[in-house]
């Protein structure tokens, strides 16, 4: 057996503790959820529900503050010094639609072009691609190189001074290649005066990110993969961009007073949250955060990269294994992979057999998998919670799949 | 505030093992018969004369299955499938272009039917035994669309499919 402990005890996500058979290697997916999160969001609801910003009442601003007071430590996890800069979605997808919307559709026309990279995941890819058809703009992918990384001289190429958008991903989330942030920014900036969006659900639960110093525009992440609850996560910008957006829904909240002929708006970051906040999973995110603090973030992706530079070794001694994706120094804690003879589909059932959760499939990125020449791969990825011990059972479970397969002597 | 501590190194911790044995279910899943058609699925091949043609994605996986079929005088004359899948839809694409072969098209729309009743949990023991294999994918929910994936391109192009002649995947 592998000896290279958790950092995170499994003690502390009642799923783990329940199951001590379960080798959950999906938290690229989703993540598993600390008792200290859970905890919270049940604190809310068992001791300040009520809607926030609405009621003359002491409950009504206790759950504002409860709101409030989660936007301000997340804020500060991420690096974002104004704090109003913070929207709250539902998550990646839903902040790429936002802004793909509401930035987009005032912001883009016909001869513009909008650059993506063909690594992107289909909430970074589809609202893009999609905005070119209705603009008149065209979209311009970013190509990659043999291993899968963002070509970047494809980049130097691609952008000029029509680029209206740069939308790129920090993490890639189907072979875990981290994105030069700092090398995209110089290459945009120096090339154009597009706005830099990123996708960044792969990247903040898995990589220290400070918003302020990355000189990025507009900045996504998912609070699920962070250990926080699903149907969580937001939107970061700067003041000025936010601002000169129009809103995304309309609604409650986001008003700042209604005419029979027109209405005007709030402000940031209440323009763009619609009804009543969801302000209970924000406050469980808000939990999230502080536990991903105690562990310390430069704890989390040294523990991951030692986690997944010894699962790339082992993957890769074993005949009949590819590994994708660039070096495993330059990627998260994911690995990405196929077994010759046996479909990725057919070792995620095997795997789920043996109590090892992997994920199999396009992984949303369809673009991506035709440049593989693949439908789908097989995923692996760690988090905090992750052992030795689910190295182990990843390579013995590809080795009963080749067995059952019969496709190694 | 939160806990930190870690797991002791090398806690061996027996079940954290690795399981390496089959369960039964998997070995019913992947008898065999099913690993059998999907080394050499019969029938997958173009038909050259094909008189209807239908393809099926799925989407989780990204597998996409093609089915072409040539009816005459309402039975089907020939049947053959193209595309690449995992084991369990290739096999049960080789399996359906030898149970429907020859049959009448109206009896095979109700083999396409008794599949899906297969899969819903219904005992049917009406199936021909050649489609024995795709029992073993019952318990397994997140594999019916697998098996469905070329019945289901199979009924799309018996009532619905795009009439074709020399069409290439």
């Amino acid at each position: 057996m592998t000896t290279l402990a958790a950092l995170a005890p499994r003690s502390d996500f009642p799923l783990l503790a329940a199951q001590p058979a379960l080798h959950y290697l999906d938290s690229a997916a989703t993540s598993q959820k600390p008792r200290a999160v859970l905890d919270a969001i049940c604190g809310f609801y068992e001791t300040a529900n009520a809607n926030p910003h609405r009621g003359a009442y002491a409950l009504s601003a206790a759950a504002t503050d409860a709101y409030h007071d989660a936007r301000v430590a997340i804020a500060r996890f991420l690096g974002v010094a104004d704090t109003d800069c913070l929207i709250f979605t539902r998550g990646t997808t839903e902040a790429m639609n936002l802004v793909a919307s509401s930035w987009g559709r005032t912001h883009v026309q016909a001869g513009d072009e909008i650059v993506i990279t063909a690594l992107e995941h289909h909430a970074n890819f589809v609202p893009w691609q999609q905005l070119a058809k209705s603009t008149g703009a065209t979209l311009r992918i970013v190509e990659l190189c043999n291993d899968q990384s963002i070509d970047i001289a494809s980049m130097r190429e691609i952008v000029n001074e029509k680029t209206r958008v740069v939308a790129i991903t920090h993490v890639s989330n189907a072979v875990g290649s981290i994105t030069p942030l700092d090398e995209v920014v110089r290459i945009v900036r120096s090339r154009s005066s597009a706005v830099i969006v990123v996708d960044g659900s792969q990247a903040v639960p898995h990589l220290s990110v400070c918003f302020d110093a990355l000189d990025v525009d507009l900045y996504a992440f998912s609070g699920h993969k962070m250990l926080g609850p699903m149907g969580s996560g937001g939107l970061i910008g700067k003041r000025a961009l936010l601002e000169s957006m129009p809103p995304y829904h309309f609604g409650g909240d986001m008003i700042e007073w209604v005419h029979d002929e027109d209405s005007t708006w709030n402000v940031i970051p209440h323009k763009f949250e619609a009804g009543t906040p969801n302000a209970a999973d924000a406050v469980g995110l808000a939990a999230a955060v502080r536990y991903l603090e105690a562990l310390d973030m430069a704890q989390v992706r040294a523990h991951e990269l030692a986690l997944l530079e010894l699962a790339d070794a082992r993957l890769r001694a074993m005949p009949g294994v590819t590994v994708f994706g660039p070096p495993a120094a330059q990627r998260s804690g994911v690995i990405s992979f196929a077994v010759d003879g046996v479909h990725p589909h057919d070792l995620a059932t095997i795997f789920d057999q043996q109590g090892v959760c992997i994920r199999a499939g396009h992984h949303c990125a369809q673009p991506l998998m035709r440049r593989l020449g693949v439908s789908s791969t097989a995923r692996a990825s760690f988090y905090v919670y992750s052992d030795g011990g689910d190295v182990d059972a990843l390579c013995s479970a590809v080795e009963a799949a080749q067995t059952m397969f019969a496709v190694v002597e | 505030m939160t806990s930190c501590a870690r797991v002791a190194i090398g806690d061996p911790d027996a079940t954290r093992m690795p399981m390496r044995q089959m369960t039964p279910m998997l070995s019913a899943l992947y008898q065999d018969r099913l690993l059998a058609e999907y080394r050499a699925p019969k029938n997958r091949r173009e038909l050259v004369d094909a008189t209807s043609h239908a393809e099926r994605k799925n989407p989780v996986c990204g597998d996409a299955v093609q089915i072409m079929v040539r009816v005459e005088r309402d039975a089907i004359a020939d049947v053959a499938f193209m595309g690449q899948g995992c084991a369990i839809s290739t096999a049960s694409a080789s399996l359906l272009t030898q149970a429907v072969a020859h049959c009448e098209t109206a009896s095979t729309l109700g083999l396409v039917a008794s599949v899906g009743l297969l899969l819903g949990g219904e005992a049917v023991d009406d199936l021909p035994e050649l489609l024995d294999p795709l029992r073993g994918a019952v318990r397994f929910s997140s594999r019916h669309s697998c098996v469905l994936l070329p019945w289901l391109a199979l009924r799309v192009a018996l009532t619905q499919g795009e009439a074709t002649r020399h069409k290439r995947f």
